[in-house]
């Protein structure tokens, strides 16, 4: 068989349902493949969803991955596989055998129905892994309420075979005799994504992790947690008092080579600390002490900085730059940390509790995949990886994503997923929509004009409603109800053969609305909008009354009074079902085309890996070359090629029939909305048109550059040189910087001060990787690093233990006193500066001075106006979301990649081009998209033009349109309401919460039937 | 735009205490620009009012209802039908709308129902500013575009007075001194030698001073 002929599958395997695993599904199931998705745990979610808060927005953790989950344990195309593992897999790229091991749950997932009976009767304790140990659990379980699926497991260990949950389990979803089970799957490509573990502090024993007032950080999170062992009440386990000390130490089992055998840096810890040190303070009722010591403080992401000066400044937050070595247990559970000052002072310090800030190591799960698969693992034993195909393993075919390839935070992790999301499958895009399954849905029924016919379902769940609220009750009660012409109650009305029978009720007693009076519509609102359908009814006609969670689960020591508000929520929500309406979403044609404004190594990834999908890609450039910045690069900070990388790159680009490149090229005019955009592009000198272009997506890439530093004399000496004037001389003339024999490197010239609070993310391994160089040509030059914090994080520490092997000097200043730059008569340079240990100025006269010089984003404010997308205070573009939403902008069909987003090394750029590309092509690659449903409809009679909309919206979408009224674009409205709630004319309705129907919701919720009747 | 604030709820619930039915009338022009009187304010408003009698015990009938402008005769006359059914009419238009409905229904009475503040538009949502004090005779020419007769507070012509301090006017010390930014611009566009040029006494008859004002367009109103 030639490769041609070679058989490409339309279906791919994840391994791993941590956060990253879930995107990497997501974005392939939402771009035409069938997606199985593995995990070892019963459910999926990884360690993100243990997390309480996400730094740096302090946003909840579980209310952003929330949603992710519910689409992941709902989507049509992805098959959760839980409690299993990939055993081996055989065949190559684009066929592969995969042979998964299923490992009994003692619980059938398709016919468990969450309810928790058989939890409630578990006599049996075990210990709560998801609480890292802080509580227990029963034996029969879930890891956390919003788990998907949605589906309890026994713990066998700990089971002692009572037989309680078979009896009492009305579902029969109990199965003792689950055995473990092989499955085969045929994929055409393998992402893995098994995630990390923390280090176990047990290894060591100076950190006296015994202690119970000794937490690691992951454990820490669960304190904080509203829904860990102490439901987020803030109090330290040995004697459950709120503390009024606690102290961070970093890089336990990171960055040591002595105790813990990790070299590298974990990356997130110094960050994951700062938060934690903030929430515990806003979740103590007192003053509360925090202190972190630390050896960098390492904030080198987006807003990372601003957020560590905001602990430090506005919080209060102690900040003590000392490695401890070892905790002391003292009296009353207290602790006592023993440290150097930088004065060189040794201080004893008292603390009710301290955490361990953890690092990553990989999940066990890595090292038997690789052996299992015959893939390389680096010195720290995570997946090998290179720079220039960040997400390829050393096997054809299977990628990686996530912590499981080095330690890095979410929005990476996210990164990363979707950029293996794209590559995996784009050599599968011969085979998109062959392997994915298609809903065969009735035509839906007209019922305009017709009087409402209500149907009322009122759930049991099992005795979750039923075993306190008097159901029988509540359905004799909903009869009476205006309307309402059939009533009926389930013992659990999301089960199969419910929702069969209620598609028969519906069409026999031609129901036209109908109500469940069950549990949550955030996990079964669509399930039941899905029967409905079937039953030929809009998905749209339905109304939920949530009489578990917000009824009999909260008041449960008041079964009358539970009653009595069941009846309150189905009246109200019959109520409303009276005025609600049909709403159709429209298809809007899709144009299989996508748009890259900027032609450095971003912008030409994402056009290839556009083109590579399948899809038209218009490549535009402003300059007449393409490859920016790249071009004055050398090597990646693991040393490959970037000017052989580049040329291949640029070749390929051009060379690739389905890109076509415009140089000398902006954008003048851009319209349309997701799917279907057009834009104008004009010649760049003469202003003449080079084309009218339509797209369904588009890509800014548009790019960075380096600071031209102000001071050091730079510009009017030869000796005084920034990174890629360095880099410059050593391919144009070596033989100027290798006769210097001292060489002095300034970090942060530019970056971390007020103009510009953020840090450059490269510069330090810049420096480091340059001054390896150098002391290797000539291992007798002097080299000083004068530096802030040493920001080498990840794998990228190996070049700072290099460094400083090697003899390289490395003197801290700060930032109040930083290095001074002297021209003597002579002309001579010296540069003085105050070591920190000898704790007096030094001064050296180097031979060359290098800056460490900023990353600043490049000025483009007429594009990104154009394109409407949000820009921060210090230019760099805005993503839709800090965490999860990494490389989409609010406005749907908008993506991002570069340092216009923000400074990261070449690596992280591709990763993210690539990943633009997977969001990208999750729209280009439909033939249409839905759009309409809850969204906001503007009545232009009534709009007064006020502008309050367009103010007011958090998505940037309404704006005043040419007819002279506000314009709000269905397919881009995320239907969140504020505009409807803002607009002072009412000329705004939200559909589906219309005025009408809430208010008669309301007025249901107040009717009193003794002063009506 | 005329910008207004709604008067305190308790002021218009006095003004209609013993009226037994009500009707609300919003302004779709400037006050539903500035949030205080369009359809909504008028809604709430109407609610306030109902919750607050019910709560009394004195229960009332309230309708509301919105005008196009309340300040042209053609949209007063669209309520020809409604306003002889109420004990009282409450606009909530700038000062202009109660006075063109009690012209045109002489039987009726109407009611304020916000306080009519200043020309100015919005800074940002929710905010806004002077900016125009309708003298009559505008000289916005002379300061770059920066009105002194309305934003300082002694509307002088050459300023600033010695009551100006770190960018700030002495009346309090989150108003900006027009002044200090009129000098401040002149010096960056580098026509500082503009502020030598004298500028005569006002004429303020063309301002309030001069009594009531009226336009006449001849071709117009011919």
């Amino acid at each position: 068989m030639t490769l041609a002929e070679k058989r490409k599958l339309g279906s791919v395997l994840v391994v791993g349902a941590g956060v990253a695993g879930i995107q990497a599904s997501l974005d392939m199931a939402n771009s035409g493949f069938y997606v199985h998705l593995v995990d070892r745990s019963p459910s999926v979610g990884g360690i993100m969803a243990q997390l309480d808060k996400t730094f740096p927005t302090n946003d909840c953790a579980m209310c952003v991955i929330s949603p992710f989950l519910v689409e992941v344990g709902r989507h049509l195309n992805i098959h959760v596989i839980p409690c299993s593992e990939l055993e081996r897999l055989d065949g190559e790229k684009g066929d592969f055998k995969a042979t998964i091991v299923n490992h009994p749950r003692y619980i059938d997932t398709e016919k468990c129905t969450g309810c928790g009976q058989c939890r409630q009767v578990c006599p049996v304790v075990a210990i709560n892994e998801f609480n890292c140990g802080l509580d227990l659990r029963k034996a029969t379980y879930i890891p956390y309420p919003q788990a998907v699926p949605l589906a309890y497991a026994i713990d066998r260990n700990a089971c002692i075979g009572c037989g309680m949950c078979e009896k009492v389990c009305l579902a029969g979803a109990v199965t003792y005799d689950d055995k473990t089970k092989i499955t085969e799957l045929e994929v055409g490509s393998v992402i893995l994504a098994p995630g990390g573990e923390m280090y176990d502090p047990k290894e060591a024993d100076s950190w006296s992790y015994s202690h119970p007032n000794v937490v690691t950080s992951l454990e820490f999170e669960r304190i904080l947690s509203a829904s860990g062992p102490y439901r987020g009440h803030l109090m330290r386990p040995y004697d459950r008092e709120e503390p009024e000390k606690i102290a961070w130490l970093q890089c336990v089992g990171s960055r040591d080579i002595n105790r813990a055998k990790n070299s590298h840096c974990s990356s997130v810890c110094c960050m994951y600390a700062i938060k934690q040190t903030m929430i515990a303070k806003e979740h103590s009722a007192h003053e509360l002490d925090t202190a972190i010591f630390y050896m960098d403080m390492r904030t080198y992401g987006k807003d990372f900085d601003k957020y560590y000066s905001r602990a430090k400044e506005e919080r209060g937050v102690r900040f003590i730059r000392s490695r401890v070595h070892s905790i002391e247990p003292v009296e009353n559970g207290n602790l006592r940390l023993r440290y150097v000052k930088e004065s060189g002072e040794s201080v004893e310090e008292i603390f009710n509790m301290v955490v361990l800030s953890v690092g990553f190591k990989p999940s066990s799960g890595v090292e038997t995949i690789a052996k299992k698969l015959g893939l390389t693992l680096n010195e720290q034993h995570f997946f090998r990886t290179g720079d220039i195909r960040p997400v390829a393993t050393s096997r054809d075919g299977v990628y990686v994503c996530g912590v499981s390839h080095g330690p890095k935070d979410i929005p990476q992790s996210v990164m990363e997923a979707s950029a293996a999301a794209s590559v995996a499958t784009s050599d599968l895009s011969s085979a998109r929509w062959s392997a994915t399954r298609t809903p065969q849905l009735p035509p839906e029924t007209d019922f305009s004009k017709m009087v409402p016919r209500i149907g009322v379902f009122v759930c049991n769940c099992g005795i979750n409603i039923g075993g306190v609220a008097d159901v029988p009750a509540i359905r004799e009660y909903a009869k009476t109800l205006p309307h309402v012409v059939h009533v009926e109650d389930n013992l659990f009305t999301c089960s199969q053969d419910t929702q069969e029978r209620m598609k028969q009720v519906i069409r026999e007693k031609n129901i036209n609305r109908v109500v469940v009076a069950s549990c949550s519509p955030r996990t079964h609102e669509p399930l039941f909008q899905e029967t409905i359908r079937e039953a030929g009814l809009n998905k749209y006609l339905f109304e939920m009354a949530n009489i578990r969670d917000q009824n009999t689960w909260v008041h449960k020591n008041n079964p009358d009074l539970a009653t009595a508000k069941a009846k309150d929520l189905v009246r109200m929500a019959v109520a409303k079902a009276e005025y609600i309406e049909p709403l159709h979403q429209v298809k809007l044609d899709v144009k299989p085309a996508v748009l890259i404004v900027g032609g450095g190594v971003a912008g030409m990834e994402a056009a290839l890996g556009a083109a590579e999908q399948g899809f038209q890609a218009y490549l535009v450039e402003k300059t007449d070359t393409l490859g920016g910045m790249a071009h004055q690069l050398r090597k990646t900070w693991q040393g490959e090629d970037i000017p052989a990388y580049l040329e291949r790159l640029i070749k390929d680009v051009t060379n690739h029939s389905k890109i076509q490149i415009f140089l000398n090229t902006k954008p003048v005019h851009f319209t349309g909305t997701i799917g279907s955009f057009t834009t104008t592009l004009n010649d760049i000198h003469t202003g003449n048109p080079n084309g009218i272009i339509e797209h369904g997506a588009a890509i800014l890439a548009t790019g960075g550059r380096e600071y031209r530093p102000e001071g050091y004399q730079y510009g009017n000496r030869p000796d005084v040189m920034t990174h890629l004037d360095l880099d410059q001389a050593m391919k144009d003339t070596p033989a100027t910087v290798m006769n210097a024999d001292t060489i002095v490197f300034i970090q942060c010239v530019g970056s971390r001060n007020s103009d510009r609070p953020y840090c450059s993310r490269v510069c330090c391994t810049h420096t480091l990787k340059n001054a390896i160089e150098l002391k290797k040509i000539k291992p007798g030059m002097n080299i000083f690093v004068m530096y802030r914090d040493v920001r080498s994080y990840g794998f990228r520490e190996s070049l700072y233990q290099e460094a400083r092997a090697l003899g390289v000097h490395f003197i801290r200043f700060d930032p109040e006193n930083p290095p001074q730059m002297n021209i003597a008569e002579n002309n001579i340079l010296t540069i003085t500066v105050t070591d920190h240990i000898l704790q007096r100025p030094i001064v050296i006269s180097p031979d060359l001075v290098v800056l460490a010089a900023a990353v600043l984003p490049n000025e483009n404010k007429e594009l990104f106006e154009l394109f409407k997308v949000p820009v921060n205070a210090e230019g760099f573009l805005v993503e839709a979301h800090a965490k999860l939403r990494p490389v989409d902008f609010g406005s749907e069909g908008l993506f991002l990649a570069g340092l216009a987003h923000y400074p990261k090394s070449i690596d992280e750029s591709i990763a993210q081009a690539r990943a633009a590309v997977s969001r990208a092509v999750t729209i280009v690659s439909k033939d249409g998209i839905m759009v309409g449903g809850v969204v906001a409809a503007v009545n232009p009679d009534r709009c007064a033009v006020c502008c309050t909309c367009v103010r007011a919206c958090p998505y940037g979408i309404p704006f005043i349109g040419n007819e002279g009224h506000a314009v709000i674009q269905q397919a881009e409205c995320h239907g969140c309401g504020v505009c409807v709630s803002e607009c002072p004319g009412k000329a705004i309705t939200l559909q589906h919460f219309t005025d009408q129907q809430l208010i008669a919701k309301t007025r249901a919720l107040f009717y009193q039937p003794a002063m009506n009747e | 735009m005329i910008v207004a604030d709604r008067k305190p709820l308790v002021e218009i619930q006095e003004m209609v205490a013993n009226s037994r039915k009500i009707l609300v009338i919003g302004c779709k022009g400037c006050v539903t620009v500035c949030n205080v009187g369009g359809l909504k304010e008028a809604e709430i408003l109407a609610s306030s009012l109902r919750i607050g009698r019910n709560k009394n015990g004195k229960p009332m009938e309230i309708d509301e209802t919105v005008l196009e402008r309340q300040c042209d005769p053609e949209y007063i006359a669209q309520l020809k039908d409604k306003v002889g059914n109420y004990d009282a009419v409450i606009s909530m238009a700038c000062g202009v709308g109660p006075q063109f409905l009690s012209e045109a229904y002489p039987e009726q009475k109407f009611f304020p129902a916000v306080n009519t503040k200043f020309f100015g538009g919005a800074v940002q949502h929710g905010i806004w500013e002077e900016r125009c004090a309708g003298c009559g005779t505008c000289v916005i020419h002379h300061y770059d575009g920066l009105c002194p007769i309305a934003r300082c507070s002694k509307s002088l012509q050459h300023g600033p007075c010695g009551g100006s301090s770190k960018g700030k006017c002495e009346i309090a010390n989150d108003v900006v001194c027009i002044w200090d930014l009129i000098v401040r611009k002149k010096m960056e566009q580098g026509r500082l030698d503009d502020l030598r040029l004298f500028q005569p006494a006002k004429d303020w008859r063309t301002a309030r001073d001069g009594g009531p004002r009226r336009s006449i367009r001849e071709e117009l109103a011919s």
